[in-house]
């Protein structure tokens, strides 16, 4: 076996798991484009419902849409919930 | 039901001349090839073996792809789907017909191997070197019935057998070219070791079973 | 549910691989041979004993697939197989670099394990190709499956064959890890692959999560009303048909 000097071999060693360590963040970069899109189409799907209860029952519920929306997330989850269910 | 089959794979081999006679126009082809690409007159031994190898694992690869290709065509998939018999039953006339096809390939080239390339005399080595054929072709012919059937009804078929085929025959290859790498060799030929042989009964069983198993699967629809 | 026990899962995961990397570097004495470069060794060994389990596991979820008839079997199958292809890159890669520090050349036809990872790499490159050629959904995790299990059943095939061609040149750390290791390395070692296979099973769940979530959400879609298969594109990843269950 042809003794490597020290500071060589840290090196290799170094890039090894720096291969394992870009490999795993890759792999997060990947689910962070699948995580975007299922948001993307989430708030599509909310912006529908929302559009599909106004055309339900106009007054009353607008307001409530409007209010929901401009309360964000809080306000938008109960709402598609009933929706779905 | 496998008998009628086979006899139609064949009779429409014979009448089309569609595989066989391209089969060994391309190993000879290939062993010209290999002539000026090594630029050498004879090879010998573990060269020879490989090149004989890589040769007919090639060769065999043009049947996989044309296997089943007039059966999808041509609708016999479909008839044979209707007809009330095991589906197994085409899985072993195909597995016979692609061993046919291999033997009768081998059949041509071995001899023109000899003629062009091989230093020892084929002669004395023949009867083993046949035992080695056998059991590498049952390999290859399991293997390959498999390959056709998943890959013929793809998109990519011509690009898929091969690129399942090849990784899936590595063991074959190592196997049947390193048990005739001894045989090969100039002067006396050696023994083949038994573990090669081993390999490649091993591989014929495992691949013959698991491609009883599966098959069914694949002609569901 | 996949996203169920995902947190705990996800910190164990944390706390045990970082863990098992620092008894790797800091706990376990250096390699008599190698010395520092044999460090290589508790990433790319587990990796690779992983990718290969994952192959496998591949292989018994594609079984099930055919024997339940149950599309999220293939799905799960799908996950594994993939998984796997991805650390198979970081085995070919770190043994590479092993290759090199060890040997002096970035590849060595004569260790086996690493020759025979090549060859099941490269068969399984051409899973993802088979499944994009094949535009029905039901034939496509059909034909995968009878792939999966093919090539499962390879793997163990292929490992014996390439061992058995290699003449045993090398004294090698891989092929006697309970026997020659010395106890603390046998220890850092064991830490890596329950570090390893804690990983994989983390991101195996969190990647049937995503894929659960986004089924659900064409679900939703298709209720509300919005034709949601206009949109379809054409994928090597399963169809995320859900098996019939109530909203």
């Amino acid at each position: 076996m042809p003794a490597i000097p020290l500071h060589t071999a840290v090196s290799y060693v170094a890039g090894a798991y720096l291969v394992f360590f870009a490999l795993i963040l890759v792999y997060v970069a990947i689910m962070a484009t699948k995580l975007t899109r299922i948001e993307t189409e989430l708030s599509e799907l909310t912006d529908l419902a929302i559009a599909d209860r106004a055309e339900r029952d106009p007054p009353k519920v607008t307001a409530a849409a409007a209010a929901a929306e401009a309360g964000g997330l809080s306000g938008d989850q109960p709402k598609t919930g009933a929706l779905a269910g | 039901m496998v008998w009628a089959i086979l006899r139609k794979e064949l009779r429409v081999e014979l009448r089309t001349l569609e595989s066989v006679p391209a089969m060994s126009l391309f190993s000879v082809t290939t062993f010209v090839l290999f002539h000026f690409a090594l630029a050498r007159d004879t090879v010998d031994g573990s060269l020879a073996s490989g090149i004989l190898w890589v040769t007919l694992l090639f060769a065999s690869v043009l049947a996989i792809n044309r296997l089943f290709v007039a059966d999808e065509e041509q609708g016999g998939f479909d008839g044979f789907l209707l007809a009330p018999v095991d589906r197994s039953a085409l899985l072993i006339a195909k597995f016979l017909t692609l061993l046919a096809f291999l033997v009768v390939l081998e059949v041509v080239a071995v001899p023109a191997f000899g003629l062009l390339l091989l230093e020892p005399s084929l002669g004395r080595i023949l009867p083993r070197l046949i035992g080695i054929l056998l059991l590498a072709d049952v390999g290859i012919a399991a293997v390959g019935t498999l390959v056709g059937a998943l890959a013929v009804r793809t998109r990519a078929r011509d690009l898929l057998g091969p690129l399942l085929a090849l990784p899936l025959l590595v063991p074959v290859v190592i196997g049947a070219a390193r048990a005739c790498a001894p045989l090969m060799a100039v002067g006396h030929p050696g023994r083949i070791p038994v573990r090669w042989l081993e390999t490649l009964g091993l591989y014929d069983l495992v691949f013959g079973l698991v491609a009883y198993a599966v098959f069914d699967f694949l002609l569901e629809d | 549910m996949y996203g169920k026990g995902l947190r705990a899962l996800s910190i164990t995961t944390a706390l045990i691989m970082t863990g098992a990397f620092a008894l790797a570097f800091f706990w376990a004495p250096e390699d008599a041979d190698q010395g520092f470069s044999q460090k290589i060794f508790y990433v790319h060994v587990p990796m690779a004993i992983v990718a290969l389990c994952g192959f496998v596991a591949g292989a018994g979820m594609a079984v099930m697939h055919l024997w339940k008839r149950d599309s999220r079997w293939d799905m799960r199958s799908y996950v594994a197989i993939h998984l796997s292809i991805i650390l198979g890159v970081g085995v070919l890669v770190t043994g590479s670099i092993w290759a090199r520090v060890s040997w002096g050349h970035w590849w060595v036809w004569n260790e086996p394990t690493l020759v025979s990872f090549l060859i099941i790499f490269l068969l399984y490159c051409t899973y993802q190709p088979l499944r994009f050629s094949i535009a029905d959904p039901e034939r496509q995790a059909r034909y995968a499956s009878v792939f999966a299990i093919v090539a499962g059943a390879f793997v163990p095939l292929n490992f014996m064959a390439v061992r058995l061609a290699q003449q045993y040149t090398h004294p090698r750390v891989l092929g006697n890890i309970s026997g020659n290791l010395p106890g603390r390395m046998e220890w850092a070692f064991l830490a890596c692959l329950l570090g390893m296979t804690l990983l994989f099973v983390t991101l195996w769940k969190y990647e049937m999560t995503s894929k659960h979530a986004s089924s659900q959400l064409r679900r939703l879609k298709r209720l509300l009303g919005e034709d949601g298969q206009a949109k379809g594109r054409r994928t090597a990843a399963p169809a995320t048909r859900e098996a019939a269950t109530p909203v």
